[in-house]
C-alpha cells in the first residue's frame, strides 16, 4: 500500500515536470487531492481490521486500489493539460504549447546572434533551466474547486459504498433477505431504470453519466438469487426437458435487464450483462446438453450480428453472403452498424450514401459549402474530389477519437513516450471510455500489460472466494461480481484495441466516472464481505472441528 | 538525533531531475514513468506471489488426516470446477485482447496497408512538425544577416517563419499547398520525431547540436536586383556559374507573396489568374520558342562533329535557303539575307545570326549527330512532334543531396524531334531555334550557354545547396573547342554588327569582354485577354451534322514575340552565365529588350564581387543607379 501511494507521487511529479517543459503548470492541489485519496485507501485496511475484525483476504482490495492509483495518474495527466481541459481556447492552449517548446529549442541550439535577428535576448545557447521560468498557472487551482468537484467526491461516495456494503452484507441476515426477494429487487430497480430511459438521450444523460450503473449489482443478486433457487431443479428433467415452472422464471429475470439497456441504446453493457449472465448459467447448470444450448444460442445470434454488420466490400468476397445479410442489416440500428464498421473497417470511410453515414456526411458537406462557394461546381467537374471530402468528413467526424486513439496506442511503442511526453490530449474525451488508449501511449506495452495483469489479479481472487464459499448464492454472487468488473474492463480494452466493438462503457477503477466508480467500489466491497464471511465460516468450522 | 541527520542530507541532489540528468528535459519524466513503471511491475509481481501464498487454500481440521485423493475431491463440486474452466478462458481472452494492442503497436506499421496510408491523419505528426522548427535558409555569403528564410518574433510574441525575399524566391521556396519547394524539402528530417522513453534514457544523452541550417548558392542581392529588373515584364532570368553549377539567381516574373499563397482563398485566387500564370515558374517550367539563341546549341553540335569548317551560302530572298524544290525558303529574319554571300563561315553566321546558316548546317550534321547532342545537353530528342509535347519533368539535371530537393525545382523537360519523319524544311527550322525546337525552357537555354563557357568544356550539373561538390553532367566540348566557341561567342556582343552590341556599350571600362547570343522568336496562338484579365472570345457559328448552324465561342488567338539573351561573362574565365528571357516585346529585339537586362545582371554581378577580385570595382557599392543610365 505504502508502495501504491509511492508509484503515485513518482508518476505524478513526472507528469508535472513533463507540464513544465509544455510550459503550464499542473495542479498541486489536485496532486495532493489524489495522493491524500490513495492515501486514505491505504489506511483503510487497519481501520477494517481493527474495527470491523475482517479477516478475509486483501489482495481483491489491493488490486483494485492499485488499477484506482493508475487510473488517477492518467486522469492528473489529462485534466492536467490545459488544452484537454478548455472547451473554448483548445487552440490558443495548442499554440502556446508548441511555442514553449520551439522557444526551448531555440535557447538551446541557436546561437546569441541569431536570436537577437529574431528579437530576443541575445543569450549563447544553454540548457533550458525549468526553475528560472514562469509556467502558465493551472487552471483550477483554487482549494475549494478542487476539494468539492465531482472528482474528489466520488472517490469518497465510493470508498462510503465501499464500507457501508461490506458492513450490510457481512450479516447473514441481509444476505439471506436479498436471497429471498431476488425478484422483487429486480422490479424495483426496473421502475426508475425505464423513467431514466426515456428521459436520456443516446446511452447518456444529465451531462455524460449513467446514472443506471448501480442497477448492475441488483440485477446481479435478484439473478444469482433465483438461479441459486432453480438449479436443482434443472437438472431434473422430464424427457429431457427441464420443467417449465423451472426455466421461465430464470429466463424472464434474465431478459429483465436487456429491456431498459436496449431502450437506452446502451450496448455495452449489454455485452457485460449477457457475457455475466452467461458465465452465472453455465457454472449453476449441471448437464451438458443445458449448457450448449445456450452456448450455441449465443454464438448464433453473435455470428448473425456479425454477419450483417460486415463492410459490404468483404460481404462481396462471399458468395450468398449479402443475400444473408441484407435482412439482417435492415433491422439492426444505425448506431450498431456504424461500431461494427468502425470496428472492422474503421480506416476505410463508407460510402456517402450509407443511410448511418450520411447525416453526418451532408452536414461536414454543408460547412464545406458554406466555406467554399465553389465547391459544388469543383465537385462536377472532378468526381475524386467526393472521395476526398468523404475521407475528411469520415476522419473529422465519426473516426475522429477511434483513429486517434489507435494511433496513439501505436506510437505508444514498448515503454511508451512517457509520462506528460505523449499526445494523449488529442483524443477527445480520453479519461473515460478512452482512458486506455492514453495509458497505452504514455507508458506503451508494459502498461499495458501490468494493467492486465492487475484485472487478472483481481478476477481470480474473486474467483477464489468464489471457490470457496459455501452456498450457491454467495457463489454466484462472487462470480457475477468478478466477472462484471472484468468482462467490462475486456468490453472497454478490446473496444480501443479493435478486438471488439467500441461501445462506451468504463474501465472500472481507471476511467473517470461517477456512478460507474461508485459501483466499483461497492462491488469491490461486497467482494470483500464475502472473502470475510468465508473466512469466518472457515474459522468457525476449525472451532467445531477441534474438540 | 534521527531528523537531525536528515536534515544533513544533501537533498537537492536527490531530485529526480538531477537523478536522471537534467541536460535533456525530458529525461526526467522519461525516466520517472519507466520507475512507475518498473514499480508497478514488481508490485504486480508481489501480488501475484502472495496469491498463491494465501490462496494454496487452508485445510481445514477434519480435513488434515485424510488421504489426499479424499481431500481433493471435497472441494471438487462440478460448480466449482466449471468456475475454474471459466478462470481459464477469461485469461485467455485478456491476453487476446492485449495481443491486439501488441498488434498496433508493432506490426500494423508493416503489414496494415490502410493504417500506412492513413498516418498523415495522425495529428501527433501534424504536432511534432509544429514544435519542430526549420533551419534557416541562408544565402552563399553564408552570413546570419543574410539569411533568405528565418524565425522573427512577431508583435503578438509569436514565432513567425520569415522570408527576406518573400515575392522574389517564391517560386524557389514553394508554398505549402501546392507542388513543394526548398521550403519543403531542403532540411534534413528528424530521424525519430516520437522517442520511447527508454530511448529518451539510452539515446539523448544531450541535446544534439543543430546542423539543420543550410546554405543555398542563390546570392541574396543578385536575386533582389534580378527580380527588380523584371518588374512590369513578363519573363524569366537564370543564372548560373558555368565553372560549379552554382544557380546565383533564378526568378520569374510575375511572382506571388508566400502568405497569400497560404491561404486557400489566395491560392485559389492565384491558380485562377490564367492570364499571367503567377504560381508558375517561368524560368524552369514554361516553354518558349529560343529563336536564335538555339544556334548555340547546333554550333555545340557542329563541334562535336568537327565540322566547324563548313561554310554555307546566304542568298537574298525570294530564293534564300530552299531546302528541296516546292518546300518554302528559309530566310534571315527581314526576309533577305544577314550575311549574303557564297561562303559564309561558322563565325560569320553566328554573329549576324544567319538562319540560312545554321539551317542549312543543321541538315548538313544529320539527325543523329543533333539528336546526340540534345541527349548531353538534357534535351530529350523524340521521334514525333507529339511525343515531344508530354509533359514531364527533368529532375536528373540537379546536383542535390536528395532527390526530394531535385524534384522540387526540376525544370520542365526539354525536347527537340529528330524523327525522320521530319522534312529537310522542319529540321532545317529546329536547327535556327524555330519550329519544333519551341519546347525549351530558360534554365536549358542558360545550360546550354554554359557548357561552353566552362573552361573544360564541361557542362556542370546545376546545384542549389552551397555545401554539395560539384559535379559534371557531361563532356560536352574539349577545353580547346570551348575555348574557340567563347571566342565565337564575343563576336556577337564584341564586334561591330553583332546583334548584342548593347551589352558591351554598358559594360565599357569595366574591362569585362562577353559573349552571347541574341534570340527573337515569334509564338502564334496565344490566347488573347481583355483588361480585366478575361480571354477575349468571339461567337462563331459553325454547321452541325445535321446542317443547323450553331452557335460558339472562340478564343481570340494572337501572335506574341518573345525576346531572348542567352550570355557568358567575363570571357576568359565565365563566372556567369545568363539566360533572359521576356514575353511580349511587341516589336522589340532581343537584343534591345533582354541584352540590357542581361548587361546589368553582369555590372550587379561584378558589383557584388561573384566575377573574382579582378573586376571587383575599387570603390564598391556606391552607386549601382547611374550605370543604368548608360546607353
Amino acid at each position: 500500500m505504502v508502495l501504491i501511494v509511492f508509484l503515485a507521487t513518482i508518476s505524478h511529479y513526472a507528469i508535472y515536470y513533463g507540464g513544465l517543459i509544455r510550459g503550464y503548470e499542473t495542479s498541486w492541489f489536485t496532486a495532493i487531492r489524489n495522493i491524500g485519496l490513495l492515501g486514505l485507501l491505504a489506511v483503510l485496511p487497519i481501520f477494517l481490521k481493527r474495527f470491523a475484525k475482517f479477516e478475509g483476504n486483501w489482495t481483491v482490495y489491493t488490486s483494485a486500489v492499485l488499477l484506482f492509483s493508475i487510473g488517477l495518474t492518467v486522469q492528473y495527466r489529462l485534466f492536467s493539460d490545459p488544452e484537454y481541459v478548455s472547451r473554448k481556447d483548445k487552440a490558443e492552449a495548442r499554440q502556446q504549447k508548441i511555442k514553449t517548446l520551439q522557444l526551448h529549442y531555440i535557447q538551446e541550439n541557436y546561437s546569441a546572434e541569431k536570436k537577437q535577428m529574431m528579437g530576443l535576448l541575445a543569450t549563447p545557447p544553454s540548457p533550458v533551466d525549468l526553475s528560472l521560468e514562469t509556467p502558465r498557472p493551472a487552471t483550477d487551482d483554487s482549494l475549494s474547486s478542487v476539494l468539492f468537484s465531482g472528482k474528489t467526491i466520488n472517490p469518497l461516495l465510493g470508498i462510503f459504498g465501499l464500507i457501508a456494503a461490506f458492513f450490510l452484507l457481512r450479516r447473514d441476515k441481509f444476505l439471506e433477505l436479498l436471497q429471498k426477494n431476488g425478484f422483487l429487487i429486480v422490479l424495483l430497480t426496473l421502475a426508475p431504470l425505464i423513467i431514466a430511459a426515456i428521459t436520456s438521450r443516446a446511452g447518456k444523460s444529465i451531462g455524460n453519466m449513467t446514472p443506471w450503473e448501480p442497477a448492475k449489482i441488483p440485477f446481479l443478486i435478484g439473478f444469482a438469487a433465483i438461479l441459486a433457487v432453480l438449479y436443482k431443479n434443472l437438472a431434473r428433467t422430464y424427457w429431457g426437458v427441464p420443467r417449465a415452472k423451472d426455466v421461465l422464471p430464470l429466463v424472464f429475470m434474465a431478459i429483465l435487464p436487456f429491456v431498459p439497456f436496449f431502450v437506452l441504446k446502451d450496448f455495452g453493457q449489454m455485452m457485460v450483462f449477457s457475457g455475466v449472465y452467461a458465465t452465472l448459467y453455465l457454472i449453476a447448470v449441471r448437464r451438458f446438453s443445458q449448457r450448449f444450448v445456450l452456448v450455441g444460442s449465443v454464438l448464433v445470434m453473435v455470428g448473425i450480428l456479425v454477419v450483417g454488420a460486415l463492410p459490404e466490400k468483404t460481404q462481396e468476397k462471399i458468395p450468398l453472403l449479402p443475400t444473408l445479410a441484407r435482412p439482417v442489416k435492415q433491422v439492426l440500428p444505425d448506431r450498431i452498424q456504424q461500431r461494427f464498421h468502425l470496428w472492422l473497417d474503421g480506416f476505410n470511410p463508407p460510402t456517402p450514401e450509407t443511410t448511418w453515414w450520411k447525416e453526418d456526411y451532408d452536414d461536414y458537406y454543408k460547412k464545406l459549402v458554406e466555406k467554399d462557394p465553389n465547391l459544388p461546381q469543383m465537385l462536377e467537374e472532378d468526381p475524386d474530389l467526393q472521395r476526398t471530402i468523404n475521407i475528411d468528413a469520415w476522419f473529422d467526424v465519426l473516426a475522429f477519437q477511434p483513429a486517434q486513439a489507435t494511433f496513439g496506442l501505436a506510437s505508444g511503442g514498448t515503454t511508451g513516450r512517457g509520462l506528460g511526453l505523449g499526445y494523449p490530449e488529442l483524443i477527445p474525451v480520453a479519461d473515460s471510455d478512452y482512458i486506455f488508449a492514453a495509458l497505452a501511449e504514455e507508458l506503451g506495452l508494459f502498461g499495458g500489460l501490468l494493467l492486465t495483469f492487475a484485472l487478472i489479479v483481481f478476477v481470480s481472487a474473486g474467483i477464489r472466494t468464489a471457490l470457496d464459499s459455501r452456498d450457491m448464492f454467495s457463489k454466484l454472487c462472487c462470480i457475477g461480481l468478478a466477472a462484471f468488473i472484468g468482462f467490462q474492463a475486456l468490453v472497454n480494452i478490446g473496444g480501443i484495441t479493435r478486438a471488439l466493438p467500441m461501445t462506451g462503457i468504463t474501465l472500472p477503477f481507471v476511467s473517470h466516472g461517477g456512478f460507474s466508480l461508485i459501483t466499483s467500489f461497492v462491488m469491490l466491497g461486497m467482494l470483500m464481505a464475502f472473502s470475510h464471511r468465508n473466512a469466518v465460516d472457515r474459522r468457525q468450522n476449525n472451532a467445531h472441528a477441534l474438540p | 538525533m534521527n531528523l537531525f541527520f536528515l536534515l544533513q542530507i544533501d537533498w537537492n541532489k536527490y531530485r529526480p531531475e538531477n537523478l536522471f540528468g537534467g541536460q535533456v528535459l525530458e529525461r526526467t519524466p522519461a525516466g520517472l514513468s519507466i520507475v512507475f513503471i518498473i514499480g508497478v511491475g514488481i508490485l504486480i509481481g508481489f501480488l501475484i506471489i502472495t496469491f498463491f501464498d494465501n490462496f494454496s487454500r487452508p485445510r481445514f481440521v477434519f480435513e488434515q488426516n485424510l488421504p489426499r485423493e479424499v481431500t481433493r475431491k471435497l472441494t471438487q463440486t462440478i460448480a466449482n470446477r466449471s468456475i475454474r474452466v471459466w478462470q481459464f478462458v477469461f485469461i485467455l481472452l485478456a491476453f487476446t485482447v492485449f495481443g491486439f494492442q501488441v498488434y498496433w503497436t508493432y506490426f500494423a506499421d508493416d503489414s496494415n496497408e490502410q493504417f500506412q496510408a492513413l498516418a498523415y491523419k495522425d495529428l501527433r505528426t501534424r504536432r511534432t512538425t509544429a514544435s519542430n522548427l526549420r533551419g534557416w535558409m541562408l544565402d552563399r555569403t553564408g552570413n546570419l544577416g543574410a539569411s533568405l528564410a528565418y524565425y522573427k518574433v512577431n508583435g503578438d510574441g509569436e514565432i513567425d517563419r520569415t522570408f527576406s525575399l518573400e515575392k522574389e524566391m517564391a517560386h524557389l521556396l514553394g508554398t505549402e499547398r501546392g507542388t513543394p519547394g526548398l521550403e519543403r524539402t531542403l532540411y534534413k528530417m528528424d530521424s525519430d520525431p516520437m522517442p520511447e522513453a527508454w530511448e529518451i534514457l539510452t539515446k539523448y544523452k544531450k541535446p544534439e547540436p543543430e546542423k539543420k541550417d543550410v546554405r543555398i548558392t542563390i546570392d541574396r542581392d543578385l536575386q533582389a536586383y534580378v527580380a527588380k529588373q523584371l518588374e512590369g515584364k513578363k519573363g524569366g532570368i537564370v543564372v548560373i556559374n558555368p565553372q560549379t553549377g552554382d544557380v546565383l539567381a533564378m526568378y520569374s516574373n510575375p511572382s506571388y507573396n508566400l502568405t497569400e499563397a497560404g491561404t486557400l482563398e489566395g491560392y485559389l485566387k492565384l491558380e485562377a489568374d490564367k492570364e499571367n500564370k503567377p504560381l508558375l515558374n517561368r524560368a524552369t517550367r514554361e516553354f518558349y520558342i529560343p529563336g536564335s539563341t538555339f544556334k548555340t546549341f547546333t554550333m555545340i553540335s557542329a563541334f562535336r562533329a568537327g565540322r566547324t569548317d563548313l561554310t554555307f551560302p546566304g542568298r537574298p530572298a525570294p530564293d534564300c535557303y530552299t531546302p528541296f524544290r516546292g518546300s518554302k525558303p528559309i530566310c534571315d529574319a527581314g526576309g533577305s539575307c544577314h550575311a549574303c554571300a557564297e561562303n559564309i563561315p561558322l563565325r560569320e553566321a553566328y554573329k549576324v545570326s544567319s538562319n540560312q546558316y545554321f539551317a542549312q548546317l543543321a541538315n548538313a550534321l544529320g539527325r543523329d549527330r543533333l539528336a546526340e547532342t540534345a541527349r548531353i545537353l538534357g534535351i530529350t530528342p523524340t521521334e514525333t512532334a507529339e511525343e515531344a509535347l508530354e509533359q514531364g519533368n527533368f529532375p536528373d539535371f540537379w546536383n542535390a543531396s536528395n532527390r526530394r530537393i531535385s524534384n522540387a525545382i526540376s525544370p520542365a523537360r526539354s525536347t527537340i524531334v529528330t524523327g525522320k519523319s521530319l522534312t529537310l524544311f522542319d529540321f532545317g527550322q529546329e536547327g535556327m531555334g524555330q519550329g519544333m525546337a519551341g519546347q525549351m525552357t530558360p534554365f536549358q537555354m542558360a545550360l546550354i550557354a554554359s557548357a561552353p563557357a566552362n573552361l573544360q568544356g564541361r557542362l556542370m550539373k546545376p546545384k542549389i545547396e552551397a555545401d554539395v561538390q560539384p559535379q559534371m553532367f557531361a563532356q560536352v566540348l574539349t577545353p580547346q573547342q570551348a575555348a574557340v566557341m567563347r571566342e565565337i561567342m564575343s563576336t556577337v556582343t564584341e564586334e561591330s554588327g553583332g546583334t548584342g552590341g548593347r551589352v558591351k556599350a554598358k559594360l565599357a571600362g569595366t574591362g569585362i569582354v562577353s559573349g552571347g547570343k541574341t534570340g527573337t522568336a515569334e509564338k502564334d496562338n496565344v490566347p488573347a485577354y481583355d483588361k480585366n484579365g478575361r480571354r477575349i472570345t468571339v461567337k462563331k457559328r459553325k454547321k452541325g451534322e445535321n446542317g443547323e448552324w450553331i452557335e460558339y465561342q472562340e478564343t481570340v488567338m494572337r501572335r506574341r514575340t518573345d525576346g531572348w539573351f542567352i550570355c557568358i561573362a567575363p570571357l576568359e574565365n565565365p563566372q556567369l552565365a545568363i539566360a533572359v528571357v521576356i514575353e511580349d516585346i511587341g516589336g522589340g529585339y532581343g537584343g534591345t529588350t533582354a541584352a540590357p537586362i542581361a548587361a546589368d545582371v553582369i555590372l550587379k554581378a561584378r558589383e557584388l564581387g561573384l566575377l573574382g577580385d579582378k573586376y571587383k570595382p575599387k570603390m564598391p557599392a556606391i552607386s549601382p543607379k547611374p550605370k543604368k543610365k548608360v546607353r
